[in-house]
């Protein structure tokens, strides 16, 4: 704490939440703390690119922590409630929300006025996505889209036609009944009941929405549904096990049902394919959720926020400006946190690109961009601890421990609690 | 350890210095007695100190965090004082909680006697001199040394799901098993066979009390006629009481502190459908996951005080089976 204080004091200067964004960039020695979550892939194209920034920069020395997302969270809790914050780290909507609320992070917005942080060449949508009550609380490293991931070759073998876009919720589970039917001791979709993002675009496509006002925004009657689409699905065989499933939901890529083949299909995010393709010698290929398109939007599948006790706030700016507009910078990253938030950046990325299933993420993206809707506020605080209330219930009636509509009663009692 | 502080008021630790102290040399104290104090303190205080500072402070702070809304990330000038309202929403508005305390007990009454039971029989066994009984106690005592490792948890999880090795063993004779560990009604059964496996610690020291008993005692019962049977229920086990009785209250309250094992295998989730739901999950999630530290130490401290009153009726039910050599009770 104590080092937090000359900086709150130069902070008082010029308002508590008003830091200086017309400061000098200084001369003297600087060291930034970077925290973040990922694979050893994206864990090398991380630190290539910091190298990349401390090259230009030579006074800037950068500590950099980083491990798989299992614990990042309670790590990163442990360290902000000690008052050490990292001056840079990455988050995403799970934790946007209850950091930003309880004034972890840095308001950045006199950064991107001043343009000190420039997001004139990032999709709209994007920014704003990065904002919470006007403020710009983090800036979006890239931008993802969830993507169902299929299995192409044993469809192919099966002689069964692909998943497609635009595909109803019916049409699909009837198409996953058939896939079952083909193969025995196989099935044709995850099961995806318990995932919040799935009952979010499932809602969205009907125009309505998960969240407004920080409050549940769907109904009981909307869930029960929801549910009881998937009891049908499993009544059909379109859907596996409740244990098989359970398998899936509570474990990583690499437990996904496309990659341990027990299922044609994974309800997953576009920037994922290149991973799983790692896990299996089988084909894999996407396409977008059931449902209309218009019910998905350009999303930010990470973003990097500041903290708001840091004592360099004009580097931390200069660097995640670095980060997110630099076309080098951007080259190093690729499309591992999604596409490139800045559009220029996005198309010299998209031609540098060498991972066959890399190039098939930015395609994807590219057909199905134009047909998205308007993007949603970002999850209110309490939402990280709402999805896993999702997941519980959600199993409680996939196991058949209870009906779609004591469990989507049960839901409702407990979001009141969460998001209090 | 606090012997060694209130020592000089006691005159039986000073005859080997000759002539008793004089009362007034007592009170004042002599030079060497308090520096030898002086001494005791310095020796005791990294223990003190680790006491005070990460055991009692942390304790009293959490207390006074359980009647707050401490959120963890928020400043302290956010901190508002609720008063019981913590206490009150556990026991009025929160379903999980009656889940976990559900959980937590059907783990702790079927998991402790089982792995009591497991230390006393492979104990009395290893008791015997056989040729290479150091190498068996050591074998047998090395998956408590694992304890709560994450590593352990892992080969579990590998072990109990769907195509683990459990299976594979079952389908030697023909059973077809299942996928353990995400069955509702199953998951917590894998957790009770982890804990009961990692019954080396009571074990030793089920060990180290049969020493202790009398062999004479078996030579008489023996000459009266009594089987090896009734040996163990009229010599052995009221001999061994009160050794049972110290591994039952450790095993007890280690066995509600349960926690790596099953966050590991449920992947922190406590699923499926809560069946692995221990209390010690519940806390970490309402402290770290939802950021309700407050709520988060009133669950503590419920834990706590349930855990002690199970400790106070084991020592006031003890006296009734509890037999000390010296004819103490």
């Amino acid at each position: 704490m104590a080092v937090a204080l000359p900086a709150a004091g130069l902070l008082a200067a010029c308002g508590d939440d008003e830091p200086a964004a017309g400061a000098e960039y200084p001369t003297g020695p600087v060291t930034l703390t970077f925290y973040w979550w990922g694979g050893e892939a994206r864990a090398k194209l991380t630190d290539d690119a910091l190298n990349l920034y401390t090259k230009a920069h030579p006074n800037v020395t950068i500590t950099r922590t980083w491990q798989a997302f299992t614990g990042y969270y309670d790590k990163l809790a442990t360290i902000s409630a000690g008052g050490n914050a990292p001056d840079i780290f990455q988050i995403d909507d799970n934790g946007l929300a209850e950091y930003a609320s309880r004034n972890v992070t840095l308001d950045l917005s006199p950064y991107t006025k001043s343009g000190a942080i420039d997001v004139s060449k990032h999709p709209k949508s994007l920014t704003e996505y990065g904002q919470l009550k006007g403020k710009q609380v983090a800036i979006a490293t890239g931008e993802n889209t969830p993507a169902i991931i299929y299995d192409k070759t044993i469809l192919t073998e099966l002689g069964l036609a692909l998943p497609k876009v635009g595909m109803t919720y019916e049409e699909i589970i009837t198409w996953g009944a058939e896939v079952s039917a083909k193969k025995p001791g196989y099935w044709g979709l995850m099961d995806p009941s318990s995932d919040y993002k799935a009952l979010w675009l499932w809602l969205r496509a009907q125009g309505k929405e998960f969240y407004s006002d920080n409050k549940i925004a769907f109904s009981e009657a909307d869930l029960i549904a929801w549910f009881q689409l998937w009891v049908d699905a499993r009544a059909k065989n379109a859907v596996p096990p409740a244990d098989v499933v359970h398998e899936a939901v509570t474990g990583s890529v690499a437990t996904q049902l496309v990659v341990t083949k027990k299922a044609a299909v994974s309800f997953m995010w576009s920037n994922q394919l290149s991973e799983m393709q790692k896990a299996t010698k089988n084909d894999l290929a996407m396409t977008a959720y059931p449902g209309d398109p218009k019910g998905q939007w350009a999303r930010a599948s990470t973003y990097w926020a500041a903290s708001r006790t840091t004592k360099n706030a004009v580097v931390v700016a200069d660097l995640i400006n670095f980060l997110v507009n630099n076309v080098e910078a951007g080259k190093v990253q690729g499309v591992d946190r999604g596409l490139p938030s800045n559009l220029d950046v996005r198309t010299a990325v998209s031609d540098s690109l060498t991972d066959q299933k890399m190039k098939d993420t930015v395609a994807f993206e590219n057909e199905i961009t134009p047909k998205f809707g308007p993007a949603p506020a970002p999850p209110p605080k309490g939402h990280s601890g709402l999805r896993n209330t999702l997941r519980d219930i959600a199993e409680t009636v996939t196991y058949g421990k209870a009906t779609p509509e004591a469990a989507a009663k049960q839901f409702f009692t407990q979001a009141a609690a969460a998001l209090a | 350890m606090s012997n060694v502080i209130s020592e000089p008021a006691s005159p039986a630790a000073t005859p080997t210095r000759g002539s008793p102290p004089s009362p007034k040399r007592r009170a004042g104290q002599s030079p060497g007695r308090r520096q030898e104090g002086r001494a005791g303190l310095l020796f005791l205080s990294p223990w003190l100190l680790g006491l005070i500072g990460i055991t009692a402070f942390p304790m009293l702070f959490s207390l006074f965090l359980s009647f707050t809304n401490y959120d963890v990330l928020s400043s302290w000038e956010f901190l508002e004082f609720v008063g019981f309202d913590n206490y009150r929403k556990i026991f009025t508005t929160d379903p999980i909680f009656w889940k976990s305390v559900r959980v937590t007990l059907t783990f702790g009454l079927i998991a402790v006697p089982l792995k009591l039971a497991a230390s006393l029989g492979v104990a009395l066994l290893l008791n015997k001199a056989r040729r290479g009984v150091g190498l068996y106690r050591s074998m047998f005592y090395l998956p408590s040394l694992l304890g709560g490792s994450v590593a352990l948890a892992l080969v579990w999880l590998a072990m109990f799901n769907g195509d683990g090795a459990f299976n594979d063993f079952l389908a030697l004779f023909g059973i077809e098993g299942k996928s353990w560990i995400n069955e509702p009604d199953w998951a917590l059964a894998t957790l009770i066979v982890l804990s009961v496996w990692q019954f080396g610690a009571p074990m030793v020291i089920f060990l180290a009390g049969l020493k202790q008993v009398p062999t004479e005692l078996y030579e008489a019962a023996s000459v009266d006629g009594a089987s090896k049977l009734r040996q163990f229920f009229h010599v052995t086990l009221p001999m061994l009481s009160p050794v049972i009785f110290f591994n039952l209250v450790l095993e007890t309250i280690h066995g509600f502190q349960g926690f790596t094992a099953a966050f590991v295998i449920s992947n922190g989730t406590g699923g499926p459908v809560y069946a692995t739901k221990l209390y010690t999950l519940l806390i970490y999630d309402k402290g770290f996951t939802d950021f309700q530290m407050g709520y988060a130490s009133a669950l503590a401290w419920i834990f706590l005080a349930v855990i002690g009153l199970i400790t106070v009726v084991f020592f006031s039910t003890g006296r009734f089976w509890v037999h000390y050599s010296d004819g103490e009770k």
